[in-house]
């Protein structure tokens, strides 16, 4: 049986399912296309949407670990491009919130105000981050700087082993599965058919156009392909030879049994971040590996988590561990997400490299995508995302790095 | 304290009185106290890189690695949803019996048992002898099925003796025994005052509209038991699924080694054959593990592989005829109605569920990040054996199909603080 849509979207991530959702509201048809792997990385998230802190470097203090390293007088050179389309996305999720309780009955759990804290233990960790609010031009609606009795005042829970934080106001969180799922039923009741445990095996082509995919359950045929699957999307374009510089980053995590007591802030540190779900649990993340496709987790790598956390919340040492687990998050070199058309063929479009800022960027992504496809004006555009920025450009190696692949002041983002 | 569940110790003066083979068990590891390290109060609470074993006695942990590894973890019992049944009152025949045995506790005052296999005639029948009042016994499958059983059982004579011992002792006592029913709802406000039950056809559908309700304080649920598979999963054993040895379990060879050559499963966490069976795998996979290191000649595992595997053809042949009986049928998944609970620990309602699944959420990660079920303590173990048929039914696919859960570390409670401590290594 051949089943045919307007468009096919493989992979219902966040990325996939919002894209889905996107051109179900433009009354496209859609069938989205999804095997759901060990190592999702909507399933493995956090859900924070760290819109500053991430673009800064002081979100996933674990990548960052070396704020205490990094001059104190140089910020990093931070991607300006990059932090425009975070924030630009992060302020979406006003308006999708209530959108797909609407449509869906889901509560995604944006929670608001509980903001971004970025925990300072030393000296040099303050230097860094002033550098950092001197770049953001110490504008407070983005972050400002607290100091120890601001922070143990706002919440006790943290250790009096603090010299201050950095608080980002605007970085929230949101429930990322219900988000997933959201999105998923949204595009559903607006007609999208969602064809799940299905695994592409093959994409089919012909006269150099995709015509559809071949998978565990048939063909499916259709004009349009987007590229949604997350870590494994240049596994997906191999199969029609095209080659993105994308690679797995694994990222592991522990989650707690649930807590009463609440946590004020999403916070973070250098040795890693603390977040608390609406549903009581503590989530402490996360590590930055490549190691291919392997969703294990590491004793040594838990350990130091753990120890993390307890040595910015004390009171977390007795609580017990209900689940570690980890994702792979969808890494490209420039850590851009990969947008749009692909160069070689024409009905074959990417909505992938998250990265680390998937969840928080999805919603302006998705965006992106649909308005490229149907060629109606993007809120923003969507070049510095095409994939054809890649020609020539090595694969992501190491990610200790620091982002130095953007230029701070490329492609000036236009107003959303 | 080693022993498990059948040579359990007694906690209680009050308990029905020692167990000599539970007594001698644990008498023999003390005795070998040079050769065995027999940690007790210890569990496994993480396995990392498939080799690396974390335990705990409560405080820091310690990793052990092993040439060998024998795997024993048990079962646990299959508690199918029906409305009602997280009332305070109903419980496990198992729960129930190893209160009893511990301390000499009945559930309650006016006791109902109810689902299908031997269990429920072993704990109807120790209740009774103690002078509890148990009101019926209700066996879903059919009285002729277990009338049957005796012709099936020949090879274990032991066995169907003592089987008829307990029908002997229930009678006796007064004991209601109804067959080819089950108990469809429990009820009550704060606690449960009463149950309803109805007859149900071959594949346990109930006929509702002949339902009768009985008072009961207590009620003791047993569909049989599952094989506790996150040992196994953690360890990366391939896993099978076979409904009559209680759903997932790992591939074994015949000397009882799994997939990977250096672990070895056995006892009913390896599929469900009951305790005589246990024994024998045990001895069975020992010799087996001690041959691998070059501890026993190949003569000598060869004769005790001919003895011990004749034997437990027979056991086995016995367990698979009480299976054949007992095993739960598609009828059981009828029970659930739209506002039954079917996960304990985030108290989802089936329709929660089964909406989850209707919007394509028919493998497990899909399901639990759509609704979060088996997302609290339990980690999935108690609602996905339900929830995987519901599945498995509303898509017409089989089992294996749907797939088993997937386990990740801790497998048993630790705290952050202990892992946060630095692990002793040993082994
Ligand atoms: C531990 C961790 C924590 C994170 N925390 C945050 C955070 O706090 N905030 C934030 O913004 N971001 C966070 N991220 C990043 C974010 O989760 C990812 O960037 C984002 O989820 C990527 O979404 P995706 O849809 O591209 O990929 P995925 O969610 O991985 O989805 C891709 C889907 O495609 C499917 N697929 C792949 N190949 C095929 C095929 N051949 N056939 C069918 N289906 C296929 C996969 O099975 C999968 O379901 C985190 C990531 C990790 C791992």
């Amino acid at each position: 049986m051949k089943k045919t849509s307007d468009v096919l979207v493989i992979g219902a991530g966040v990325y996939g399912t919002s894209v889905a959702y996107s051109f179900a509201k433009r009354g496209c048809s859609v069938t989205l296309i999804d095997a759901s792997k060990p190592g999702k990385a909507t399933a493995a998230s956090a859900g924070g949407l760290w819109a500053i802190g991430e673009s800064v470097g002081l979100g996933c203090g674990v990548i960052f670990h070396n704020a205490d390293e990094v001059s104190s007088t140089e910020p990093e050179p931070v991607p300006r491009l990059f932090m425009h389309l975070l924030k630009a996305s992060n302020k979406m999720f006003a308006e999708l919130a209530p959108e797909l309780l609407l449509q869906t009955g889901m509560d995604i759990e944006a929670e608001v105000g509980t903001g971004l804290l970025y925990l300072l233990y030393n000296g040099r960790q303050r230097r860094h981050a002033q550098s950092i609010l001197d770049w953001l031009g110490r504008d407070q609606a983005l972050a400002e700087e607290w100091d120890r009795q601001r922070v143990l005042a706002h919440d006790p829970h943290i250790t009096d082993d603090v010299l201050g934080a950095v608080h980002f106001p605007g970085d929230n969180q949101v429930n990322p599965l219900f988000l997933n799922e959201a999105l998923k039923r949204a595009a559903i009741n607006l007609g999208a058919r969602f064809a799940g445990d299905t695994h592409v095996t093959d994409l089919l082509m012909a006269d150099g156009k995709i015509t559809g995919v071949a998978t565990t359950q048939g063909v499916f045929c259709s004009g349009l392909v987007i590229n949604a699957a997350g870590a494994w999307a240049a596994k997906l374009a191999n199969m029609i030879d095209q080659d993105i510089p994308l690679v797995p980053v694994r990222g592991q995590i522990i989650g707690t049994e649930t807590l009463q007591d609440k946590l004020k802030s999403n916070i973070s540190t250098v040795d890693c971040y603390i977040l608390q779900k609406a549903h009581g649990e503590v989530l402490i993340g996360s590590t930055t590996e490549m190691v291919g496709f392997d969703t294990g987790v590491n004793y040594e790598m838990l350990t130091d988590l753990a120890r993390g956390a307890i040595r910015a919340i004390p009171a977390l040492e007795r609580v017990n561990i209900k689940r570690t687990w980890s994702g792979l998050r969808p890494g490209t070199p420039d850590e851009l997400p990969v947008l749009g058309q692909s160069p070689e063929i024409a009905n074959f479009h990417y909505a992938t490299g998250g990265f680390r800022t998937g969840i928080v960027s999805a919603p302006l992504c998705g965006e992106l995508v649909v308005a490229n496809a149907l060629g109606e004006k993007p809120r923003m555009s969507i070049n510095p995302f095409l994939p054809r920025r890649f020609n020539g450009l090595p694969k992501l190696k190491h990610v200790k790095t620091p982002r130095s692949a953007i230029q701070p002041d490329a492609a000036p983002p236009q107003s959303v | 304290m080693p022993g498990g569940q059948i040579h359990r110790a007694p906690r209680s003066p009050n308990a029905p009185g020692p167990d000599p083979d539970g007594e001698r068990i644990r008498r023999d590891l003390v005795a070998n106290r040079n050769l065995i390290d027999v940690r007790t109060n210890t569990s496994v609470w993480g396995v990392f890189d498939r080799k690396r074993v974390c335990v705990s006695d409560g405080d820091a942990s310690t990793i052990l690695t092993a040439k060998q590894i024998i795997l024993a973890p048990g079962a646990q019992e299959y508690v199918p949803p029906f409305p009602g049944w997280t009332l305070p009152g109903v419980m496990t025949a198992g729960g129930a019996q190893a209160l009893l045995k511990m301390t000499g506790v009945a559930p309650g005052r006016r006791i109902v048992l109810a689902g299908s296999g031997p269990l429920l005639l072993a704990v109807a029948a120790q209740m009774a002898k103690l002078g509890h009042q148990v009101v019926s016994v209700f066996q879903a499958a059919s009285r002729r099925s277990w009338m049957m059983l005796p012709l099936r059982a020949w090879q274990a004579p032991q066995k169907t003796l003592e089987g008829m011992k307990y029908f002997g002792t229930l009678k006796r006592t007064g004991v209601k025994m109804r067959y080819g029913r089950m108990v469809v709802s429990a009820h009550g406000d704060q606690r449960l005052t009463g149950i309803s039950h109805a007859p149900v056809d071959a594949s346990w559908r109930p006929d509702l509209s002949r339902t009768e309700t009985i008072n009961a304080d207590a009620l003791c649920i047993s569909y049989g038991l599952m094989p506790r598979t996150d040992l196994f999963q953690i360890f990366g054993c391939k896993m099978r699924f076979c409904e009559m040895r209680g759903g997932w379990h790992p591939e074994r060879d015949d000397q009882l080694r799994t997939s990977r050559r250096d672990v070895f499963a056995v006892g009913d966490g390896a599929g469900v054959s009951g305790a005589s069976a246990a024994i024998l795998e045990g001895k069975l996979a020992g010799n087996a593990a001690a041959h691998a290191l070059g501890a026993c000649s190949d003569a000598c595992l060869e004769g005790v592989s001919r003895r011990l595997g004749r034997a437990l053809r027979r056991v086995h042949t016995f367990g698979a005829a009480i299976n054949q009986i007992s095993y739960p049928r598609a009828g059981l998944l009828d029970l659930v109605t739209d506002d039954t609970i079917v996960c304990r620990c985030e108290e989802l309602m089936w329709k929660e569920v089964r909406t989850g699944i209707e919007q394509g959420g028919t493998d497990f990660r899909t399901l639990k990040s759509a609704t979060r079920l088996g997302m609290g303590p339990c980690q999935a173990k108690f609602c996905w054996p339900s929830a995987s048929r519901q599945i498995a039914r509303l898509t017409e696919r089989a089992m294996k199909e749907v797939g088993p859960i997937s386990v990740r570390n801790p497998i048993r409670p630790i705290s952050l603080g202990a892992l946060a401590k630095k692990a002793a290594v040993s082994g």
